[in-house]
């Protein structure tokens, strides 16, 4: 019985470490979504939109919670850290608007 | 058994021989539209009179407002229906004009893929200018689309009819790990959008076959930044769009690279939405000058020829796509009706994500733009459109 237990887990570990090294492309770049969609979305919602801050915390709020959030209203430009990942979106211009700028 | 089999075979040849394959048993009814006899332009805004001096009942518009600003659900889990703005206009006349969530007439709101409907006006202004053509292949402007022979057969026309062929992914909150739209703006893409997009591998013969996608918008605003080079590129919606509009309140987002995010960043007042709606219900006529070429909007109303081989899906109720806007035209020999059967049949519009629509309904001389955050399906388009249209009396 033990045996056909550590059979089963062992090709399942084997199957998604297949499935992992498969999807690799999208695994690897996933944890950044959180960061950049919130950080790039509340960016517009509060400098383009003008709305509170409160409002746009609303408004970029994903069903994977952030772990910090900054708002830097001198330079114009908001990083938010989730999934281990940080990212920073910036205000350029009443023109364009926001754009993610960390690498 | 085999006898059989060959002539089932056969039977089932001869049913199909000569059969009509076009979804739309023949050309789609799209009629000119009519040229206005006493245009009111909004210069520089609009002017505001009563519903009833334009035919439309102040008690039944009552009942669209309380449709689209009723909340339905529960607003700190974002559900039910979450409206922004309501701007509705008769015969070139603002009749009513409403906002909620903290917006107001002088606040823009994210417009999300209406953004792509103003993308292909830009492609309207660079057709008249002789700068592009339909069936030009992408890749006579644009390098990354000269990948390999099967990149280089997608042309302009193409990827304003959604329908290049690339295997690009939209889903959003429903499948993030592969959603090409979401790699495209936060990670993978997100510093040359369009390049990005030009690499996907091909899911279909170019032209053959409709599939909304992200992608194909931002490949064409990456053809019209090598077309214009960077400097006019970067003044083009301003200067050839928004200037002659009137519309000096509008911010456009650009990626990484610099290049228009025309799949989803535009924002924009309600009331100067509603300007690039009036620009089209005239034909692309604006103050008197022709901005527009002419057939264009015709173009615009047009489904996108690629329904003729897209296979069935449930979708395809939902998404009469036609040249970067929608239209209410249905695929009738498919037995699929109009997506608002109860509006009028010409009706055309940009939608975008979590509820942002332009309506256009040149039968009825509306115009109509609703601004929201739904985060659920819980506004219905023919719902709404059902309303207005009832409260129009004459």
């Amino acid at each position: 019985m033990k045996r056909k237990i550590s059979v089963i887990l062992s090709l399942l570990f084997l199957f998604i470490l297949f499935w992992a090294q498969w999807n690799w492309k999208h695994l690897s770049s996933f944890p950044s979504i959180i960061s950049s969609f919130y950080s790039k979305e509340y960016c517009s919602c509060y400098f383009v939109m003008q709305l509170s801050e409160d409002q746009c915390h609303d408004f970029a709020r994903q069903w994977v919670p952030i772990s910090e959030f900054k708002l830097d209203k001198e330079n114009m430009s908001i990083t938010v850290k989730g999934l281990g990942r940080t990212n920073t979106a910036k205000y350029l211009s009443k023109e364009y608007g926001c754009t993610l700028v960390t690498d | 058994m085999k006898q059989s089999f060959i002539f089932i075979l056969l039977l089932l040849a001869f049913v199909h021989c000569g059969k009509d394959l076009s979804p739309f048993g023949g050309e789609p009814e799209v009629n000119a539209l009519k040229t206005r006899l006493k245009p009111e332009w909004p210069s520089p805004n609009w002017k505001v009179v009563s519903p009833e001096s334009v035919g439309v009942s102040s008690s039944k518009l009552g009942l669209v407002e309380e449709y689209a600003f009723t909340r339905t659900g529960d607003e700190t889990d974002r559900k039910g229906r979450r409206t922004d703005a309501l701007v509705i206009l008769r015969n070139g006349k603002l009749i009513y004009e409403k906002y909620a969530r903290n917006f107001s007439e002088d606040k823009v709101h994210l417009t999300w893929s209406v953004s792509k409907s103003i993308l292909q006006t830009m492609y309207g202004i660079a057709v008249k200018e002789g700068l592009v053509k339909l069936d030009d292949p992408g890749y006579y402007h644009y390098e990354p689309l000269s990948r390999d022979e099967a990149h280089k057969k997608i042309t302009i026309r193409h990827l304003l009819n959604m329908s290049s062929g690339l295997a690009g992914e939209e889903g959003y909150e429903s499948g993030p790990l592969k959603s090409s739209v979401i790699a495209m703006l936060y990670t993978r893409g997100r510093k040359d959008m369009g390049a990005f997009c030009a690499g996907l591998p091909l899911r279909a013969e170019p032209g053959t076959q409709v599939y909304y996608s992200s992608c194909d918008t931002n490949i064409l605003s990456a053809i019209l930044k090598k077309v214009y080079g960077t400097e006019e590129y970067d003044k083009l919606p301003f200067e050839k769009i928004f200037k002659p509009l009137g519309i000096t309140n509008v911010t456009f987002e650009r990626d990484g690279s610099g290049t228009y995010v025309g799949s989803s960043y535009l924002y924009m007042t309600a009331k100067d939405l509603a300007k690039i709606g009036y620009l089209y219900l005239n034909d692309g006529i604006w103050n008197g000058e022709r901005l527009l070429p002419e057939g264009w909007i015709q173009f615009t109303r047009t489904p996108a020829p690629g329904y003729k081989s897209t296979p069935y899906s449930e979708d395809l109720s939902q998404d009469n796509y036609t040249a970067h806007w929608y239209a209410n035209t249905g695929v009738p020999e498919r037995g699929i009706h109009e997506p608002w059967p109860d509006a009028p049949k010409d009706t055309f519009a940009g939608l975008g994500h979590w509820g942002q629509m332009l309506y256009v309904i040149p039968s009825l001389d509306l115009i109509i733009v609703r601004f929201g955050d739904d985060r659920e399906k819980a506004f219905i388009k023919n719902d709404f459109l059902k309303l207005v249209k009832e409260s129009v009396i004459r």
